[in-house]
């Protein structure tokens, strides 16, 4: 058996082996930057990567010193951030627009120029496609096929939606699949909803009770835009199943990876446990958690070699004593509960220390991919002899 | 002076981008106004361990718990919503059960376009609305609501203006109409935004209130600037840290208390607080909604004492 690869350098080779890889993390943790970070380290050493985010406040475009990102792949200029990257190594960005997405995917699949107009003129297509919770993983998952169906693309790091729940991102094809498999479409596409045919003459007596009861709850109106809605979608179920199928096996595929990024308290580590567990359970192809933003020990990273009493003023040792003492109760609670994680999982995290100052351009970027690894971007040595 | 206006109202909604402890800062909020001697709800999203966590007392359910005495917690599952929803409208159980066991009905309400975020908010009006038997006082002095941080927290107060527009008529529609009024009141419901002293942290909260403004109408009553370092060292306290780190001194400030590593830790103490300063000030300047600091706290974990320590600190400001 091949001797197991330290975290960092199982990481390292997933930057520059594999095809795509996922970011997951609930929302607030550095996940953008995390996977902002990792893109980057991979462009430099030499691959061609693509960064998408789907984060709607555009925090990407922050991180690399960016005022705007759009829904169109943009080239980075890592020329700013000495030293060039290795050979063939370039960077792209970009934010996943639901709304644009999916008005593309609809003028891409529909057979006709009337089913699209149907579609793109849907009252409730118009208005709430893009305010859905669930729209951003589904939009996600397809723009996460097409990209990597581009080989302008060695690798494509996918940022996810900020959830509270990391998995929401992983079950979306599950989901869509499942909804079109059932029986609540046919339902919705009968005939006795659809605009003009709603004359209530329903066969069955049963059916009727069912009518009356949901124009009770819903209101008739409701339901007819909506299965209008979902009528308008007809003749496009089977490519979206068959899509979401082909993202599900993408996912568990030996070239794709995943990547959890975490808070380091041990609220957020537990998360990240569970986590790790479903995505086995899944056969996701796990590679490495970050565990961002942890805060170190002082005492740990100066040595102070005397043991005689410091001549200190008494006022100022008093609020010396308590910062240290504040900073160390939390680098403690923290480093306990890392170390849970690593006994649980049986994988050590990359760490990466709490920053003093925020991360908004490249060269923060370069740093953080600098503090998680313990080293700056690898050069493969095959390019180092071409040149 | 801020919980003065805050609980003029009967409603309070936080937000804010996730990690800025929208859950810590709601429930010192809800403990506070306890400590007013008001009867109070925290409404959890889909959260059930938070508020528990928090406050102690078992993970929140479908029905509101007490957990202190006149502070009661509840869980909104949107799909336990949407059966009672069905249960009081649909009188009869034959009737209810059959609805409710049906997989088309199941599939149908995971699936339907933002039906979830509505039932949870009607259910939420239908909280503030509620009135006691036979006072026919309001049952709950404040409501505090944790919204759910799915994508950006405004996705979910959107979904009403998106559904408003969506279905002119019937009874969602109609309902849908009350709900964002029931929002846009100044007068019942006050929109919290919380903050951390960060750069991605505060870009959003100002583009959230922008946006809560221009396009939901409503306007933010104060910001909550949470997990703040506030200064401890005096200006010569801080030329002092400077100079003996410049000098290298060495010794022990008192017994486990090296002073090589008290001095990094102060000095990334005075960095912070900095930090938090300047952004304090950013938010200060774009934003004219009342801001609230709260301290960063360095504990093992944030249980009740800490939140009762939030909760002096809001009654304070």
């Amino acid at each position: 058996m091949a001797p197991r690869l330290s975290p960092a350098a199982a990481l390292e080779r997933a930057l520059a082996t594999r095809r795509i890889l996922v970011a997951c993390g609930s929302g607030g943790v550095g996940k953008t930057t995390a996977a902002a970070a990792l893109a980057l380290r991979a462009a430099r050493s030499g691959r061609r990567v693509l960064v998408c985010t789907i984060d709607p406040s555009r925090r990407l475009a922050t991180s690399l010193g960016l005022n705007q990102l759009s829904g169109r792949p943009r080239g980075i200029d890592l020329s700013r951030l000495p030293p060039p990257p290795a050979r063939g190594g370039a960077l792209w960005a970009m934010v996943l627009d639901v709304k644009s997405t999916f008005d593309a995917l609809v003028t891409r699949y529909t057979p006709d120029v009337a089913a699209r107009g149907r579609i793109l003129g849907n009252r409730f297509y118009r208005h709430i496609s893009a305010a859905l919770a669930g729209s951003h993983e589904y939009m996600a998952m397809e723009k996460l096929l097409e990209l990597t169906e581009d080989r302008r693309w060695d690798l494509v790091v996918l940022d996810t939606p900020p959830t509270r729940h990391a998995l929401d991102f992983l079950e979306a094809p599950d989901r869509l699949m499942d909804f079109l498999d059932t029986s609540v479409l046919r339902w919705f596409l009968r005939p006795y909803f659809v605009a003009g045919r709603l004359t209530l003459k329903v066969a069955t007596r049963t059916g009727a009770l069912a009518i009356r009861m949901a124009d009770r709850f819903l209101g008739l109106q409701f339901l007819q835009d909506l299965s209008e809605f979902f009528l308008a979608f007809e003749s496009m179920y089977d490519g979206f199943k068959e899509r979401a199928s082909r993202v599900h096996a993408l996912l568990r595929e030996a070239s794709s990876g995943f990547v959890m990024v975490a808070g380091p308290s041990p609220l957020a580590l537990e998360e990240a446990l569970y986590f790790h567990r479903r995505l086995t359970e899944k056969g996701m192809p796990f590679v490495a958690f970050v565990v961002n933003r942890v805060h170190s020990d002082p005492a740990r990273e100066v040595r102070s070699r005397r043991r005689e009493r410091a001549d200190v003023p008494l006022a100022l040792a008093a609020r010396l004593s308590e910062t240290l003492r504040e900073q160390q109760v939390l680098a403690r609670a923290e480093r306990r509960a890392v170390a849970r994680l690593e006994v649980d999982t049986r994988e050590r995290p990359l760490l990466v220390p709490e920053l003093d100052h925020d991360i908004h351009d490249l060269r923060g970027l370069a740093e953080f991919g600098q503090l998680a690894f313990g080293s700056p971007a690898p050069r493969p040595r095959a390019t180092a002899v071409a040149r | 002076m801020l919980l003065d206006s805050l609980f003029s109202r009967r409603l309070v909604f936080l937000t804010g981008k996730g990690g800025v402890g929208k859950s810590v800062v709601g429930a010192a909020v809800a403990v506070a106004a306890r400590e007013r001697g008001k009867r109070v709800l925290l409404v959890e999203v889909a959260a059930p361990l938070e508020a528990a966590r928090l406050l102690g007392g078992p993970p929140s359910g479908g029905r509101e718990t007490e957990v202190l005495s006149g502070l009661f917690t509840v869980n909104l599952d949107p799909a336990a919503v949407m059966d009672e929803y069905v249960r009081h409208v649909v009188k009869l159980e034959m009737f209810t059960r059959r609805i409710l066991e049906s997989p088309i009905y199941r599939r149908f309400f995971a699936a339907a376009p933002g039906l979830e975020e509505l039932m949870v908010l009607g259910k939420i009006m239908v909280l503030e609305e509620a009135r006691a038997r036979f006072s026919q006082k309001p049952l709950w002095d404040l409501i505090v609501v944790d919204a759910p941080a799915t994508g950006h927290g405004l996705a979910f107060l959107k979904v009403p203006l998106a559904a408003s527009a969506a279905i002119p008529a019937g009874p969602i529609g109609h309902n849908v109409r009350r709900v964002l009024a029931l929002l846009r009141d100044p007068r019942r419901t006050a929109l919290v935004v919380v903050a951390v002293p960060e750069e991605m942290a505060v870009v959003e909260a100002v583009q959230f209130h922008g946006l809560a403004k221009e396009e939901l109408k409503i306007e933010p009553a104060a910001v909550v600037l949470n997990a703040c370092h506030e200064r401890r060292f005096t200006d010569e306290d801080e030329a002092e840290v400077l100079r003996l780190t410049t000098e290298g001194a060495t010794g022990d400030v008192e017994r486990d208390v090296p002073l090589p590593a008290a001095l990094r830790a102060a000095r990334r103490q005075i960095r912070r607080r900095k930090l938090t300063r300047f952004y304090r000030d950013r938010l200060r300047r774009t934003l004219d909604a009342p801001l609230v600091s709260l301290p960063f706290l360095f504990r093992e974990a944030v249980g009740l004492d800490e939140v009762r320590l939030l909760a002096g600190k809001l009654e304070a400001a």
